[in-house]
């Protein structure tokens, strides 16, 4: 079904809309199964082609192509939908039951040379406990061979704000705490390619905007990063560019505005309270906005509109002009599924 | 001293911290001088055996050789890996640019550096209190040499083997108990065919042949030097599958 929603998007900025002004014309990426999706492809570092994983009879991961190059790009795609897969496959920890995976033109997986130039922060809880913060990150300095393990370890450590607590256990740190000391052993050697799972998991508000903002700046720096997520609305904080994969295939990528857009477009269910609802319900059909309204026997009114930024700014001034009283109004199927599941069935 | 080891051998020390911060070491040592207990029963034998029969046919050979020295190694040898597998930590080794030969031949030298002298530790008491004064006569310090050459050809060979389990099941542990007493102790017994296949068999041919004291005798005992051989090609054999099942394993 997800070949359906097919547009071009080679270097091209998306268009949002078709001449024919019809809003479900409007697409989003370009799964075509011949080639990879480029997405700032000018310097492609990151390359999946046709890249399947199953396990028996169980699909993880479909036909996946696309290729990335400098800046951030976030892997976005419900719980199970095959992401840590893919970020799997792209780092060499799984091969792939076909297709192939680059990192730098060299092949992802067997040959160790291409970790030179990869900084990876997986989604595991575990840190080797028995090690202080700077005994890992310096562990990984030594891994990594550099030449000046101490400037680098300490350098990795300021740049996640770990310096203070580096002499700790790792065993007692927090999770978020675990997340950054993981992340500065993925940049210690300073690399040109970052694939972050879910780093953003167990972060507290501040650790998150820390996190955040670094993000933002490797890709500033011209670094590739891929960092996967499930939270739509994270993202926009620090990805230019998304890759949506549902069900293990590609339903979308793009630029992030573009693709907000169009989740934006899809037929939201937004739910109204008023202590006069038949007299609001009968205002709102007449708005050319919405699709359908009904009444549940609580007296809230539930409309289905596909212009939800247009519907949300008509209704107070229709209240006012009804002269009716609006108590509430807020989106009723916001949950990242349906609009993962509306991406895929178009 | 410790801390300079980390540059040239970081695998090898992340090892050795993993495994000093369980409690793993502290069961291996416990079993290594459970043999020294045994040793004091020679005190209160009234048979007329020698000590080196004794310690060969009475403790050695049923009991370290056959159960305790295969169980030690395998406790080791199966976490040095396994854990990181087991905990998803392994990542953070595979994913550097260092060859999975240099991964699994550090991982096996810090099961070895572990697991020698705390062993030999063990026997050595264990003949220090069965020989008590005659412990210092040559030819009893010959026997001794044989029994720890043997050891340390036992260890070195089920380290490679239990490394490579850890690497090919997710129930090391287990998988190893059963082959160290299934296989290694009673098919060999019921099946004298199997002795031949067996490790045990070449540790016991090494003591025999080094030792070559008439008190203790091994039926179908292989030479001294062809008995390293296959020791060696086993060991060099099972680095070589670990490397590559470590190269194309599959870390969820």
């Amino acid at each position: 079904m997800f070949r359906k929603i097919r547009r071009k998007f080679e270097g091209e900025p998306p268009a949002t809309s078709t001449a024919s002004g019809d809003s479900r014309q409007v697409l989003l990426a370009v799964p075509d199964p011949s080639r990879p999706v480029a997405i700032m492809s000018d310097r492609p570092t990151v390359v999946l082609d046709h890249v399947s994983k199953w396990y028996g009879d169980l699909v993880a991961v479909s036909d996946l192509s696309f290729s990335i190059g400098p800046g951030v790009t976030a892997l976005l795609g419900p719980n199970g939908s095959g992401k840590s897969t893919s970020l799997k496959m792209i780092c060499g920890l799984l091969g792939p039951s076909t297709g192939t995976v680059t990192l730098d033109g060299l092949p992802a997986r067997g040959d160790p040379k291409a970790y030179k130039n990869l900084g990876v922060v997986l989604d595991i809880e575990q840190v080797y406990p028995y090690l202080s913060g700077r005994e890992f990150v310096r562990m990984n300095a030594l891994l990594q061979k550099l030449p000046d393990v101490d400037t680098a370890t300490e350098r990795a450590l300021a740049t996640v704000e770990m310096t203070d607590a580096a002499d700790r256990k790792v065993g007692g740190y927090s999770k978020g705490m675990r997340q950054r000391i993981k992340l500065a052993g993925a940049l210690v050697h300073d690399p040109n390619v970052i694939l972050m799972d879910e780093p953003l998991n167990g972060t507290d508000p501040e650790q998150r905007a820390h996190m955040i903002r670094l993000m933002w700046e490797l890709g500033q720096q011209g670094k590739t990063l891929l960092v996967s997520s499930h939270v739509l609305s994270e993202v926009e904080r620090f990805a230019e560019n998304i890759i949506v994969i549902v069900n293990g295939k590609l339903a979308a990528a793009g630029n992030y505005r573009t693709i907000r857009e169009r989740i934006d477009n899809h037929p939201h269910i937004v739910r109204l309270g008023s202590p006069e609802p038949r007299k609001l319900a009968s205002a709102l059909v007449t708005l050319p906005q919405i699709s359908s309204v009904r009444i549940d026997k609580d007296g809230r009114i539930f409309v289905e509109t596909s212009e939800v930024r247009d519907f949300y700014r008509m209704v107070p001034r229709l209240a006012k002009e009804k002269n009716v009283r609006l108590t509430e109004l807020q989106a009723a199927d916001e949950s990242l599924e349906s609009v993962f599941s509306y991406l895929v069935e178009r | 001293m410790a801390n300079a080891l980390w540059r040239p051998l970081p695998v090898f020390m992340l090892t050795m911290r993993q495994f000093f911060g369980g409690k793993s070491v502290w069961v291996v040592t416990v079993l290594a001088f459970l043999p020294a207990l045994f040793g004091m029963i020679y005190w209160f034998d009234t048979t007329d055996n020698p000590p080196a029969f004794f310690l060969s046919d009475a403790i050695y050979r049923p009991l370290v050789i056959a159960t305790l020295l295969p169980i030690m190694v395998l406790i080791l040898a199966t976490g040095a890996l396994g854990n990181e597998i087991e905990d998803s930590t392994l990542p953070y080794l595979t994913l550097k640019p260092i060859g999975r030969l240099r991964i699994v031949a550090e991982k096996l030298l810090a099961t070895l550096v572990v697991c020698i002298p705390i062993i030999l530790a063990g026997l050595t008491v264990t003949y220090l209190i069965v020989f008590r004064g005659d412990a210092g006569q040559s030819a009893n310090l010959s026997f001794l040499w044989a029994l720890l050459a043997s050891a340390i050809a036992g260890i070195f060979a089920y380290a490679a083997v239990f490394l490579l389990v850890s690497l090919l099941v997710s129930r090391a542990l287990l998988v190893g108990i059963v082959y160290a007493l299934v296989w290694e102790s009673l098919l060999g017994r019921y099946l004298p065919g199997l002795k031949v296949a067996s490790i045990r068999h070449y540790t016991e041919s090494i003591l025999v042949g080094k030792a070559n004291d008439p008190d203790i005798a091994l039926k179908g005992a292989t030479g001294v030097a062809s008995s390293i051989v296959v020791i060696a090609v086993v060991s060099v054999s099972c680095i070589l599958i670990s490397t590559w099942r470590l190269r194309n394993l599959d870390l969820e």
